[in-house]
């Protein structure tokens, strides 16, 4: 008899757990029951796995969809993903509902937005980070979705100048002439990121000694400690780390051994003042916003869409007080520069 | 590819280094399967640990408050692990696999509701550190000789493990089977919180969500590997840490004009696993009450 009373008490426990987290306090609905007449423009937003507070990616597109609602006026929801089994049905039951957008967080959902999308045509989809991308793998533009790319390597580029900068001039701690990068996996979204970086690094500071690894994780913070501490052996004491949850490892190795970091995606100043001196800031709520806009405004466009530094979608983050006022000057120019075409950062990288 | 990145002063360090939170993990598996009870639900000890030590040094402003508070939390976890696998005769691996969830659930919860998405205050307070490693490091590889000679060496050990072996014997000379058991799972989860504490307070100096990343299962494979014995359990601890350091160590190492390829590098922990089970280790028995429920006879 006892027995029998553990499994349904286990099992409310799994579903609170589930539920707890589901709802993850960032439920966000406008009034439900309006006139049909004026219907409101109904957004919903699908993180991908790594959740509403990865403090990078997902965070900020759920800052978009906030901001979207406060000033457009229109209904968002926001679904969190805890495997990415999830993401096909957390689609679709957006798309099922006529929801008038879907936005599909990061490019593990190009196959699930496809798959989604084509079964919902007269419903629009956003997805950032990629296109859409049938079962063996190949993009297809559709009608209905919307691929929003950053171009990385110029928000790369940008952080490599401060880094070149107070490499070449020795400043503060930076007095090895070396500087390093660590990626997540070696995927297009983070080596762009990487490449810009290098680029800006041989072309200002030709005699820099550079340095690239990776955690092989998106999560694991003592990974991403232990390559920090390893580049630091190695000399380095810039650390720049593309690779979310698993680079605040990379940032802690430089925060312990007195050496500066550089963030990524959002702005990641507040991790570790005084040691992360800048981020390269990919506004993935700007891409957000935008697409939001564009629907209720009916100027919907699929295809690709590029956000880039003349459009504001890629920036430079806060500059720590130690970046001398020559560093910031070089990378104002080196952003017009590219604003203008006058430099394009590349997409390779050099130095793997 | 150079001597120094294979055998070097710090891959031997990292060794160490992430070798601890395993091996905790692993510390705790020994002595509650040793007792009967497969506790897999030390991966969520270690993440409620993680989760608790930072929240409370961080208010308190106190590392040892901190430390002890993960070690209650993991405690309280497997001690809900213990009612239903001893109290309730409930599948050890389906409760053990629930309370995963719900520790992965209620953390990322909880550290949203009270640190938003700007994460853990940058001010958590330091733990020491010994000869360049962590003082729970340090902690870890005590533990070894003594929870070693508390096993083989006290009547205490000798009861829990004829508990593991054959409950019904050991009731019958008048050891309490349950009480036991409970007392040695309880003593996992306080080992597993202890190794969530070293990771949030000593590695990453703030909490991320699911940032156990699999160690406690990696412990329990640990505790397989090493044939359920704490010496053995500190090796296969040490294997997998040196695996994990190989395949930072060894980035941009080429063989010929060929680089080694980084994702293969991240297998390398998994692979020297498979290829010491496979060839060295030799069959390994588990004790024969392992995971099988206690009942008294006559009810």
């Amino acid at each position: 008899m006892k027995r029998l009373l553990a499994l349904p008490i286990l099992a409310a426990l799994i579903v609170s757990a589930c539920g707890g987290t589901g709802s993850g306090g960032a439920q966000a609905t406008g009034g439900a029951g309006t006139a049909p007449a004026a219907k409101a423009v109904r957004i919903g937003l699908v993180t991908d796995v790594g959740g509403l507070n990865d403090k990078s990616f997902n965070t900020l597109a759920n800052l978009g969809r906030q901001d979207a609602e406060k000033d457009l006026k229109v209904e968002t929801k926001v679904t969190e993903s805890k495997q990415q089994a999830d993401y096909v049905p957390n689609l679709t039951s957006y798309a099922q509902q006529g929801y008038d957008l879907v936005i599909s967080v990061g490019f593990l959902m190009t196959n699930s937005t496809w798959k989604v999308a084509k079964q919902f045509p007269n419903v629009k989809f956003a997805i950032v980070d990629g296109a859409p991308a049938d079962d063996a793998g190949k993009t297809e533009n559709l009608p209905n979705v919307a691929n929003l790319f950053f171009a990385q390597q110029e928000a790369g580029y940008l952080v490599g100048v401060i880094a070149a900068e107070m490499a070449k001039a020795k400043v503060g701690k930076a007095t090895n002439n070396t500087v390093c990068s660590m990626g997540g996996i070696p995927i297009p979204p983070v080596d762009t990121f990487i490449a810009g970086y290098q680029h800006a690094l041989q072309t200002i500071s030709p005699t820099t000694k550079i340095l690239n690894g990776y955690s092989n994780d998106f999560v694991d913070q003592q990974k991403g400690k232990e390559v920090g501490l390893r580049h630091i052996d190695q000399g380095c004491d810039i650390l720049f780390q593309v690779a979310g949850g698993s680079g605040l490892g990379y940032i802690q190795a430089a925060k312990e051994k007195g050496k500066y970091a550089i963030g990524v995606d959002a702005d990641q100043a507040d991790v570790a003042p005084g040691v992360v001196i800048t981020s390269a800031l990919k506004r993935v709520n700007k891409a957000v916003y935008d697409s939001i806009k564009a629907v209720k405004e009916n100027t919907f466009k699929s295809g690709d869409t590029f956000f880039n530094a003349a459009n504001e979608g890629i920036g430079l983050g806060k500059l720590d007080p130690v970046v001398p006022a020559s560093a910031k000057a070089a990378a104002d120019k080196a952003l017009a520069d590219i604003k203008s075409g006058a430099i394009k950062p590349k997409t390779d990288i050099a130095v793997k | 590819m150079t001597v120094d990145m294979v055998i070097g002063a710090s891959v031997l360090a990292a060794t160490l280094r992430l070798a601890a939170p395993i091996l905790l993990a692993a510390l705790g598996g020994v002595i509650s399967e040793r007792a009967g009870v497969v506790n897999i639900a030390l991966e969520g000890s270690m993440l409620v640990g993680a989760f608790v030590g930072i929240v409370a040094a961080e208010q308190t402003d106190s590392i040892v408050i901190g430390v002890a508070a993960a070690i209650i939390a993991g405690t309280l976890l497997a001690g809900i692990h213990a009612i239903a696998a001893i109290h309730w005769r409930s599948d050890q691996i389906v409760s053990g696999m629930a309370l995963n969830i719900l520790a992965l659930g209620l953390t990322s919860y909880l550290n949203f509701q009270l640190y938003g998405t700007t994460g853990t205050p940058a001010d958590v307070p330091d733990l020491p550190t010994v000869a360049d490693q962590s003082i729970l490091v340090w902690v870890s590889l005590a533990l070894v000789p003594l929870t070693h000679l508390f096993l083989f060496g006290t009547v205490s050990g000798l009861r829990l493990r004829a508990v593991g072996e054959h409950p019904r014997a050991a009731e019958t000379v008048g050891i309490g089977v349950r009480r036991v058991r409970y007392a040695a799972v309880l003593a996992s989860g306080a080992l597993a919180g202890l190794g969530g504490a070293y990771l949030s307070l000593s590695v990453a100096h703030s909490f991320t969500d699911g940032m156990t990343a699999g160690r406690g299962f990696i412990g329990l494979a640990a505790v397989i590997f090493g044939k359920w014995s704490p010496i053995g359990a500190l090796v296969a601890a040490l294997l997998f840490g040196y695996g994990n350091a190989l395949s930072t160590s060894l980035q941009g190492a080429t063989i010929g004009d060929t680089r080694v390829p980084v994702q293969l590098l991240g297998t390398l922990p998994y692979l020297l696993t498979i290829l010491a089970v496979a060839g060295f280790v030799g069959r390994s028995r588990p004790p024969a009450a392992d995971g099988v429920p206690y009942e008294k006879e006559g009810h």
